[in-house]
């Protein structure tokens, strides 16, 4: 440094803070607190049927399905954007994936495709987004109807069923310590993008991105890359999930994915990231995919009827956006 | 040394002449001052400096050589930085994020180096008096005069050559200006060159080793320290004088015969922190001016007294009744208008129709049975308008946009021409707007004012309010500091010396 050009005296010794990034476990924290709770609750509800092996497998698989995706979505979200398109991108990734079946391809062949099937499919959005300049919503809500047009064009009112045991192995059946593959993909996917998220520049380009998008830009941040890159992943990790879906129930129709976008962003919001951009986590999106799929587990439970599962996860999504809106107006005093 | 040399820069906006023929050279080690009203240019010699602009005729030379400066990213990377009026900040993350987003220090395997950021920021922050743990607290849980410090921090940290300021005091208490200036002359000593942009001239005594005064986008003068003096500077302001517009007669002499009872009278009127006790009276039949430079204050009165949001203190009366209108609709009702500054954001509705933004606000009058608007009355009363103003207009149902801003204006000006209206409120009503059409307006705003109505016109542009006022308030830092009850062109001189605030008396510190 050339501290004696510019004037200052000796360098003073820098006081270096105890922790230097506070760990913020405050929302995380509270969020993991209602998970233990509504553990808690369906497991006295349900007089130990939750604990039953082949209940707890269905749960950490189904939060699998939604986490994975869901942490795309959070850096999404958190750049200003957000993609409906994603249960449609469902649909077409799992029936680009049976039609290989179908033609007897193997494992490892028909994986690979599928994967990049879905990472193109967000790659489209992201170029329609930056160089087209059309909003998010407008850009996903055309390509979620184009998606899931060609899922009908492709199948008609046909099903296919013919989906190879191995990926039913390796998802669900094949397990470490009782915790399906599914479940621990997730989470060292959660693992990685948190570090990602907070300790790499790429990572904080995302939130930049989303605070001031403006600002962003006269910094010389590449924007567009960024953006390009999160929609790009998000793609590839719905792909990911259509293969983890059919891997529970090896079926596909037309109306696959349908609404699956809803859960995904209703786990994100949940999980505290803010829908304006700018702020939220992977590890609170995990637990609120976690959240999502316990109440719908509790609902099957307690055998109440499974339209009060949609009652419940709105009230939730609504009381969390409520809950951050306070936040926000208790900032800007 | 020169760093930076700006020579016979050009740069026009759709046929207007932001900058004519200016030359400024920078040179490292000083304070470079640009003085000017709002308007003569002074933000977008500051946009080319910064490469948001490029000029459209001139050269820009760093370090002898000639340069491209193609986007800002570009600017900052030649070691520019800016520290604009309302800091370009990133809310939630955090200072230090903030400091070395752009340019963050990494490990071995590309993780972010936040204790190496620390170290290296810490230095900085001590010389800035900036406590370290900001470093760690989100951005926008900073006072803005804080978030100015953490930008210049972060230009200290690039190791920034040039250094930027925009009207940088505005946002700031009288200590916090203080201990800006005492770093000013810091980045002084330290070898920076500093661009300081401000109209408080007497700030410009504090810190300026030398100073370019523009006028109307046209270099009228350059001065070293030995001349800086605020006579000369101020004259040198005054340079259009009052040329551009010679006033007309005005059609009702003198509004405010003493018997008449006043049709509009503010009292007390306080909102700390925007304006404090504003006074004044209006009668029928005069155009009341209001004088200041941005920020001063004027638009919030006026925002205030058509119902945006309440003061803290005070009372205004209009035709005798008690006026604390709930919100806009409530103050229309009263019988007040307000055409806002900014006619994009807030006076027009931009896809509707000539008529339908003619219409909008007398529409509950032209509505009939089972809640119909009448089309009748709709083509009589905008035919009516359109005659009165002397628009000139393709097809009535042409989207507003096809017009010109001074057309767009006519046409909001028209819809306030509504026969129960009392006051007017009109909000620098010809910004952007070319000579010819301006003198249209100001005549349509004497016309207004001749059949009764009190108009008051809020303006930065003396002449502007000189050539259309018959009485004249001047605001500076939220609170009157002059009134004149005739207006005459040889006023000019104090009016501004008041509006710039160098008759302020003494120990009066005012947010």
């Amino acid at each position: 440094m050339k501290d004696m050009a510019l004037g200052w005296r000796t360098p003073p010794p820098v006081s270096k803070p105890a922790a230097v990034r506070r760990v913020g476990l405050g929302y995380e924290g509270i969020l993991l607190g209602i998970v233990i709770l509504l553990v808690g609750a369906i497991s006295l509800g349900s007089q130990g049927n939750f604990w039953n092996p082949s209940n707890i497998t269905s749960v950490l698989v189904n939060t699998a399905i939604t986490a994975v995706p869901a942490a795309g979505m959070t850096l999404v979200i958190v750049t200003g954007g957000i993609d409906v398109s994603i249960g449609s991108v469902v649909g077409f990734t799992a029936t680009v994936a049976g039609l290989a079946f179908e033609n007897h391809w193997a494992l490892a062949e028909a994986v690979p495709v599928v994967l990049v099937t879905g990472a193109l499919a967000g790659l489209l959005n992201a170029l329609a987004i930056t160089r087209g300049k059309v909003p998010p919503i407008i850009t996903t809500l055309g390509t979620m109807s184009i998606w899931r047009a060609v899922v009908y064009a492709l199948l008609g009112g046909n099903w296919i069923t013919q989906v190879p045991i191995g990926l039913t192995n390796l998802f669900v059946l094949d397990k470490v310590f009782g915790i399906p593959w599914s479940f621990i993909l997730a989470m060292g996917l959660v693992l990685l993008l948190t570090y990602v998220t907070r300790s790499r520049p790429f990572g904080r380009f995302v939130y930049a991105i989303g605070n001031n998008e403006e600002a962003a830009e006269v910094s010389g941040l590449p924007v567009n890359f960024v953006k390009l890159l999160v929609y790009t992943l998000l793609g590839l990790l719905t792909a990911v999930s259509a293969l983890m879906m059919l891997g529970q129930s090896p079926l596909i129709q037309a109306t696959t994915g349908t609404g699956f976008e809803l859960t995904v962003i209703a786990a994100v919001v949940l999980g505290g990231t803010s829908i304006l951009g700018g702020r939220g986590s992977i590890v609170g999106s995990f637990l609120g995919s976690m959240l999502v799929q316990l109440t719908s587990d509790g609902v099957i439970l307690f055998h109440i009827q499974p339209f009060w599962e949609g009652v419940v996860s709105g009230l939730m999504i609504l009381i969390a956006v409520f809950i951050s809106l306070l936040n926000r107006r208790e900032e800007s005093r | 040394m020169a760093l930076l040399e700006l020579r016979g820069i050009h740069k026009s906006f759709g046929g207007i002449q932001a900058l004519r023929d200016v030359s400024v050279t920078i040179e490292l080690g000083r304070v470079h001052a640009i003085v000017g009203e709002n308007g003569a240019g002074k933000s977008t010699l500051i946009k080319l400096m910064m490469g948001v602009l490029t000029p459209d005729a001139g050269e820009i030379r760093l370090d002898g050589q000639p340069v491209v400066l193609q986007n800002p990213a570009h600017a900052k990377a030649l070691g520019f930085a800016a520290v604009y009026q309302e800091p370009l900040i990133y809310p939630h993350l955090t200072v230090l994020e903030n400091i070395f987003i752009a340019r963050p220090m990494r490990k071995r395997w590309g993780g972010l180096d936040r204790n190496a950021m620390v170290e290296r920021i810490g230095p900085i922050f001590e010389r800035l008096d900036l406590s370290l743990d900001l470093l760690f607290k989100p951005m926008r849980e900073l006072r803005l005069g804080y978030q100015q410090m953490v930008l210049i921090a972060q230009a200290l940290v690039y190791d920034s050559r040039l250094i930027l300021f925009d009207e940088p005091t505005s946002i700031l208490s009288g200590t916090e200006t203080d201990h800006l200036f005492e770093i000013i002359r810091y980045l002084r000593r330290a070898g920076k060159a500093v661009v300081y942009i401000s109209h408080r001239l007497e700030e410009l005594l504090a810190v300026a080793d030398e100073a370019t005064v523009l006028t109307d986008g046209r270099m009228v003068g350059h001065v070293d320290r030995e001349g800086l003096n605020p006579d000369d500077l101020l004259t040198m302001m005054m340079g259009k004088a009052m040329r551009e517009y010679r006033k007309a007669p005005l059609t009702v002499e003198a509004g405010h015969s003493g018997d008449r009872p006043p049709l509009l009278s503010v009292t007390g009127w306080s909102k700390p922190g925007m304006f404090e006790d504003v006074n004044f009276q209006l009668w029928p039949g005069e155009v009341l001016g209001f004088y200041g430079q941005v920020g001063a204050g004027r638009s919030e009165v006026a925002q205030s007294l058509f119902g945006y949001f309440k003061p803290d203190r005070g009372e205004a009366t209009l035709n005798g009744k008690r006026l604390m209108p709930k919100n806009p609709a409530a103050a229309i009702r009263a019988g007040l208008g307000y055409v806002p500054e900014d006619r994009k954001l807030q006076g027009i509705f931009g896809s509707q129709s000539i008529t339908n933004n003619m219409i909008s606000v007398v529409l509950p009058k032209l509505v009939g049975r089972l809640a119909r608007v009448r089309p009748l009355a709709v083509t009589e009363m905008v035919e009516r308008y359109t005659k009165a103003l002397n628009i000139k207009i393709g097809a009535l149902s042409d989207t507003i946009l096809s017009l010109s801003g001074g057309g767009q204006q006519k046409v909001v000006l028209s819809r306030w021409m509504a026969e129960d209206l009392k006051v007017l409120i009109l909000d620098e009503p010809t910004r952007g707007i070319d000579v010819p059409t301006k003198r249209d307006l100001h005549e349509l705003i004497r016309e207004l004012a001749a059949r009764g109505l009190g108009v008051i016109v809020i303006s930065s542009d003396l002449p502007e309010v000189m050539a259309v006022s018959s009485r004249l308030i001047v605001m500076n830092r939220g609170r009157v500091v002059a009134s004149y009850d005739a207006v005459r062109d040889s006023l000019a001189e104090d009016v501004l010396r008041a509006a710039i605030g160098l008759d302020r008396r003494q120990g009066e510190d005012v947010l």
